[in-house]
């Protein structure tokens, strides 16, 4: 229990974090071991990824889904969910065990595994993995609510003349990518509120597929018939139902190890006992449902008609899912378009280019809770649905940090892949492109200069123009698009400079200048 | 008789050497000076070949001392150019060592509470410390406050602008008794030169405003607001290209000066001497702020104090 808590406290801090107070790397290491982003990041050839994904499935492998109650940031809070929803709600019975809604968990899991393998992974990990979802909750909804109430204590603060507190801009999604945590929450709250862990055992893919290994589990949980005096005290402990007492069953699948029952039996009735001694189960291959005990067998009928229900429902989901990546390969993402120019979305520094950045990210927003500009925001539409409430840089709303390379270091999955700070100063996300007849001192003949103010690199620079005046200039291969000209030049509605996003990222030169020379005499005052 | 027949011949002589816009300058500050209730001719002091501090503590000792511009118990506000989130050898940003001797000065004659802040152009905590101007205030016992809290901000009438009628202002320098402007001179793409008066544009929550509203003019007409109390250029290392933000170390030239003045007019005048412009009147808000009578632009009516430590 305190491991669950510290992962869920640490984890939440770095979604909640809106003053960069917990180190990226924390944030790194506890999202690294969630089962779907180490998945990920194995692929992506992340070692830490690696070895928590091996270290998941061994411990599973070994003691049953543990990791649903001591590292999966949902699960936790579920828990907390229900036991508050217990203590405030109606005097609660202890929940009775259930029967699984077996041909819905098999036919979600199948439905994820077909996405993936049709190479779908992109849109069913984000919106079905547990650990994105929570990240999602936490630093969509939960850290702008932090944010607000850190803005109320300032006020208490600079009253006691207290100077370590300061305001922050709370960072709403827009309300369509909002909606999907919104969602999220409210049925993970409903859920856990009414049934327990109901969630983790009908919706959650990494549950299921992690069940599928628990039954097969070294040690397994087991009610021993002789000592046991069917009092129930087992039941009450138990958030998953997964104990029948009739038949004194545990459902291993739904068991998500938390151990809790064995404590409470008075007689000793119930404990962990190892079950490979038969030899039947020693083959960790065994894990697949085909050689597995008797309750396995309704299980496994279920997984077969649930995968071909989520055949069918794939097949349908496909079509569209084809016609949405044609159209992101041909560059026309559904960003705004301005005379043939298409001006978005720019995904960030790492993600080597959209398409592959909406196929690996899953949306968990550690990113975006990172970033300390904020020009991480979750995209509604803006890559199409394949890349609903994944991240996009928005100009509009701040610019990427020359300096920083920070969403890299902090991606779990390897979507944004680390870049050495040098690497990332010439990752080309997109060009600026600058359109003259829009400009202040075009239009207005007044100076400006905001944009190339901003440019940390040079290529939005100044040249003469008339009356002493000075326009901006573009050299588009020394731009990287990190959008600090679009984000500062003054120009409304439409601004006169843009970054154009580059679909697949590309490399900006740097010119190299020799050093400056004096402007005026350097021994002597020149006035 | 006597006495004015000579002022009278060493007027015309003088006129003679001078263009006639200079006479009328010699003129004006004649009359200036003559007025009842008019002060003196505005002190500049340009110290070179120092390091920072001693050229500040000397400049400040020329000026009359810290005590000259803060009374004991007096809150003040120290407004630096924190814009950039680059390192102190970039120039980008005013050096942390003269910031942090003039909040210590400050403190030395009696000062109540010193604040620092800027509306920074990069994200304001990485501005803060990058630049060390956040830990070099804070261990001279300043207050470093947000400038990025548009809560902190009132909305003001300019009396005098012409281009800026009304402007969310940051309410440390509504409010404090003293504001102290201790810009970097640096070249500005879009201004020309970036020194005191632009360094203003930091304490106004809209700066875009000001870019689609005659920046020069808009820049000028903050200072019928108020103007700073005293204004210490720190011209040790400009950034004489690429500016304000600069690409890297090699835009700045060593120049090893620093200016001070309470006139912000006449210390931006000589600035642009600094970086080489044949004229003050070339850069929009230098001419402009002369114009509307903030201040001097012809160093002719100012009292230069040349002092080279070296």
């Amino acid at each position: 229990m305190l491991v669950a808590l510290a992962m869920l406290a640490g984890l939440s801090a770095a979604l909640l974090d809106f003053r960069g107070l917990v180190p990226h790397r924390l944030g790194h290491a506890l999202a690294s071991v969630q089962l779907v982003p180490a998945a990920l990041g194995a692929v992506a050839g992340l070692t830490l990824s690696v070895v928590a994904l091996l270290a998941i499935l061994a411990l599973t492998l070994a003691l049953g889904r543990v990791y649903c109650s001591a590292i999966c940031p949902l699960g936790i809070f579920q828990d907390i969910v229900s036991r508050l929803a217990r203590q405030v709600g109606p005097k609660k019975r202890f929940l009775r065990h259930a029967k699984p809604l077996s041909w819905l968990r098999y036919g979600l899991l199948g439905a994820t595994l077909l996405a993936v393998l049709a190479g779908w992974s992109g849109v069913a990990l984000a919106l079905l993995d547990p650990y994105s979802n929570y990240g999602r909750i936490a630093s969509d909804l939960f850290r702008p609510v932090g944010v607000l109430l850190n803005n109320g204590l300032v006020g208490v603060a600079e009253w006691f003349g207290w100077a370590w507190l300061y305001r922050v801009e709370p960072h709403w999604a827009g309300a369509g990518a909002l909606a999907v945590p919104g969602v999220a929450l409210t049925v993970v709250v409903a859920l856990s509120a009414w049934r327990g862990r109901l969630y983790c055992n009908t919706l959650c893919p990494v549950g299921t597929l992690l069940g599928m290994i628990a039954r097969r589990a070294a040690w397994r949980i087991e009610i021993d018939q002789e000592a046991c005096r069917k009092c129930g005290a087992c039941l009450k402990a138990c958030k998953a139902q997964c104990i029948d007492l009739r038949t004194a069953e545990i459902d291993a699948s739904r068991c998500v190890g938390c151990f809790n029952c064995v404590p409470v039996c008075t007689e000793g009735g119930i404990g962990l006992v190892w079950k490979w001694h038969r030899g039947a189960a020693k083959d960790p291959e065994a894990a697949a449902p085909e050689a597995s005990a008797p309750p396995a067998d309704e299980g496994r009928r279920a997984f077969i008609s649930g995968s071909a229900l989520a055949l069918t429902a794939a097949a349908g989901v496909a079509g569209a899912v084809v016609a949405e990546a044609g159209r992101r390969r041909r560059g026309q993402g559904r960003g705004p378009q301005d005379q043939g120019i298409v001006f978005g979305p720019v995904c960030p520094p790492g993600s080597k280019s959209v398409e592959r950045f909406l196929d690996v990210c899953t949306a968990c927003h550690l990113c975006v809770s990172a970033c300390p500009t904020g020009v991480l925001r979750p995209a509604t539409l803006e890559y199409g649905w394949a890349g609903l409430t994944k991240p996009q840089m928005d100009f509009s709303k701040s610019f990427c940090n020359f300096d920083c390379n920070r969403c890299g270091e902090v991606c779990p999955e390897g979507a944004i892949l680390p870049l050495a700070l040098a690497e990332k100063k010439t990752t080309q996300l997109g060009v600026a492109r600058f359109r003259r007849y829009m400009c202040i001192v075009h239009e207005e003949g007044t100076a400006c200069g905001a944009c190339a103010e901003h440019c940390p690199t040079g290529a939005v620079h100044m040249v003469p123009f008339r009356d002493g005046l000075t326009i901006p200039q573009v050299e588009p291969e020394q731009c990287i698009g990190c959008g600090a000209c679009e984000y500062a030049c003054p120009v409304r509605p439409a601004r006169a400079i843009r970054v154009e996003a580059l679909p697949v990222h590309g490399r900006a030169i740097v010119v190299k200048d020799k050093p400056a020379e004096s402007p005026a005499p350097v021994d002597d005052f020149p006035f | 008789m006597n006495t004015r027949r000579e002022f009278l011949r060493t007027g015309l002589t003088l006129g003679a050497a001078f263009s006639l816009t200079d006479m009328g300058g010699l003129f004006a500050a004649d009359a200036q000076s003559a007025a009842p209730g008019a002060g003196p001719r505005p002190v500049l002091v340009a110290v070179r070949d120092g390091d920072r501090v001693a050229m500040l503590d000397k400049a400040i000792a020329e000026l009359g001392g810290m005590g000259a511009f803060v009374k004991k118990g007096q809150s003040v506000v120290v407004k630096p150019n924190i814009g950039w989130d680059v390192p102190p050898e970039r120039a980008a940003n005013t050096h942390p060592s003269i910031v942090k001797r003039l909040v210590e000065m400050c403190f030395e004659a009696g000062a109540a509470s010193v604040s620092v802040f800027d509306n920074t152009c990069d994200q304001w905590q990485k501005c803060y410390a990058t630049s060390g101007i956040g830990a070099a205030a804070r261990e001279a016992g300043a207050t470093m406050v947000n400038g990025k809290d548009e809560s902190l901000y009132r909305e003001v009438q300019i009396p005098g602008g012409r281009q800026l009628k009304s402007a969310k202002v940051h309410g440390l320098v509504l409010d404090s008794d003293v504001f102290i402007n201790v810009p970097v001179l640096k070249h500005h793409g879009g201004a020309t030169m970036s020194a005191a008066m632009k360094n203003l544009m930091g304490v106004v929550w809209d700066r875009g405003f000001y870019h689609s509203n005659d920046l020069h003019q808009t820049i000028t007409d903050f200072l019928t607001l108020r103007k700073p109390t005293l204004n210490v250029l720190d011209a040790y290392h400009p950034m004489v290209r690429n500016g304000p933000r600069g690409k890297s170390a090699d835009d700045c030239i060593e120049m090893r000066t620093l200016l001070a003045s309470a006139d912000i007019v006449a210390l931006d005048s000589a600035a642009t001497k600094l970086l080489g412009h044949p004229e003050p009147g070339v850069i929009g808000h230098v001419r402009l702020g002369d114009e509307m009578g903030l201040g001097v632009m012809d160093l002719k009516r100012v009292d230069v104090r040349r002092i080279k430590l070296a």
